[in-house]
């Protein structure tokens, strides 16, 4: 029985001028369709090795990863990823509309559906009347928000986000976060979340899974049992969320100690 | 890799935006300067500090300007000069840019081709004065050979800059969104490059008209070189001057037309569209 994206046994080494570095050891989940899964780990563990794995942008050393059954070895068509550097990863020659559409047109979408598309998901990040202007002529919550808006419109079956929102500064991060909870809610797409901040996983997550350090493996994963509607003011202060992102803080130390659960 | 840009290359996001740009304080400045510059060649011959013969005042080269200017002849040598500089420059750009990203994009090529564009390059494109006037004699091909190895380095240096500063993020996205090898190029690696393009297209530019003007002079190739010569020769100081004038006042001209074009090519760039207040 799969999952939409199942990744097992993964292993990735990177090999070079007579270093051996073991960055992941053995990883296995999966996420369902649908899911909101949050992938949280101690740094410098391997998540964005991972992350590169998943998107066919990396080849593992051993193991595989699946998206719908099918070994993923390039860059898969269901796949989007948003990445953590949203002003590098947008392009300051090409319009925000611009940069929304280029994915598009890989897929040799009919104009009309691009625009469509564009127009769609620009609205849905609150972004609507900014297809006009430079991504530099943006706020940096603005950019992610376009990033995000990018990787909607190229209608994903499962969307990648790699630490998207460390950059940013408190405030902009919150409304992001609820931002990715409204958009999972209304249109029903799968996500995996990458991030390094404790908090964070607990309240987007509806599930998450702990990374150790290292040579990286499966920590725990654990069910985030809290209601589906959240909100920043009242979610945090609720006792569950408190006990859920201690559990998660636990394992995180205990990794960081190299501890094995079960061991 | 980086870092090897010439100056003039590098993006100038860490100067404020208004010191490139002349005021009118500035502009009157410059103004006075050249005033001054002009007076002096004035005066100088005049007062017999040095030979009229060999340095006329400003005012008869000026008189044998307008002279110029009135002959038909002159207007020919002119139209061949900027052929042989506007030719060569296409041929070489054309050709420097291509050479480049195909460079870039198949890696072996790079690795096969470094030390052998780092051995050509630093011939002197006069050094094969003697070979283009074996193979084409006085003919507009002999001005081309050499306005066309000139320039292509400029052009093929910078390209190959360019297609190296490619950002890896830029680039994974690109990749993550199934762009193919070509639509990368057309869209991350060539938009990367354009500064660089454009830098390496001004150098060209310039390095071009000079090349052109002395395969002219020294091959008699026909052009305002040739004219030069002509006029050196018959003693024809003060049109020898004014020629050179010219020369000067187009070198001029293309630098303020290759600025304004890289201006409006690069909007978007950071050293042109300065700090964006957020």
């Amino acid at each position: 029985m799969h999952g939409l994206l199942s990744v097992s046994g993964l292993k990735k080494v990177y090999e070079g001028s007579g270093r051996r570095v073991e960055a992941v050891r053995d990883l296995t989940f999966t996420v369902d369709a649908g899911e909101l899964v949050c992938l949280v780990g101690p740094s410098g563990c391997g998540k964005t090795t991972l992350l590169k794995c998943m998107a066919g942008l990396l080849t593992p050393t051993s193991g595989e990863v699946l998206l719908e059954g099918r070994p993923v070895s390039g860059p898969p068509p269901g796949m989007a990823v948003v990445f953590q550097e949203y002003g590098r990863s947008l392009f300051p020659w090409m319009r925000v509309g611009e940069n929304v559409e280029l994915p598009l047109k890989q897929k040799q979408l009919s104009r009309q559906r691009r625009r469509a598309l564009v127009a769609d998901a620009l609205e849905s990040v609150g972004l609507g009347d900014a297809a006009g202007a430079y991504p530099w002529q943006l706020s940096g919550g603005m950019q992610q928000r376009v990033a995000i808006a990018r990787a909607l419109a190229y209608e994903p079956d499962v969307l990648l986000m790699d630490e998207p929102f460390a950059a940013v500064d408190a405030q902009t991060r919150a409304d992001l976060e609820d931002l990715v909870r409204g958009l999972w809610r209304d249109r029903g797409i799968t996500i995996l979340f990458v991030t390094h901040d404790i908090d964070e996983a607990v309240y987007l997550g509806e599930r998450v899974l702990i990374l150790s350090a290292s040579p990286t493996v499966v920590q725990e994963q654990l069910k985030v049992d809290l209601p589906s509607e959240r909100d920043q003011l009242h979610t945090r202060v609720d006792p569950r969320f408190a006990e859920l992102r201690t559990r998660v803080y636990e394992q995180i130390q205990a990794a960081k100690r190299g501890v094995v659960p079960g061991a | 890799m980086k870092h090897t840009r010439p100056d003039d290359a590098r993006p100038k996001s860490t100067r404020p935006r208004q010191a490139g740009r002349p005021g009118p304080a500035n502009a009157a400045l410059g103004a006075a300067g050249l005033a001054g510059f002009l007076a002096l060649c004035e005066a100088v011959p005049r007062l017999g500090i040095v030979s009229e013969d060999y340095f006329p005042p400003l005012s008869r080269i000026a008189d044998a300007l307008v002279t110029e200017l009135g002959d038909r002849t002159f207007w020919t040598a002119l139209g061949d000069t900027l052929t042989g500089w506007a030719v060569g420059l296409a041929i070489a750009v054309t050709a420097g840019i291509l050479a480049g990203v195909g460079i870039a994009v198949v890696p072996f090529l790079r690795e096969a081709t470094a030390s052998t564009i780092e051995f050509l390059r630093p011939i002197p494109s006069v050094a094969l004065i003697p070979l283009a006037v074996l193979l084409y004699g006085t003919e507009l091909r002999s001005v081309l050979l050499l306005v066309v190895y000139a320039s292509f380095w400029q052009v093929l240096i910078q390209v190959l800059y360019g297609v190296q500063d490619v950002d890896p993020v830029a680039e994974e996205t690109a990749r993550s969104y199934g762009l193919g090898t070509w639509a990368r190029v057309r869209h991350v690696l060539w938009p990367t490059a354009l500064p660089y393009v454009m830098t390496g297209v001004r150098l060209a530019a310039a390095v071009a008209l000079i090349l052109a003007v002395t395969a002219e002079l020294v091959i008699g190739a026909p052009g305002l070189g040739a004219r030069i010569m002509v006029a050196q020769t018959s003693q024809a100081v003060p049109e020898m001057y004014a020629l050179v004038v010219v020369t000067g006042a187009l070198g001029l001209v293309i630098n303020v037309g290759a600025r304004t074009v890289e201006r409006r090519a690069l909007a978007w760039h950071q050293s042109v569209r300065g700090e964006v207040a957020v």
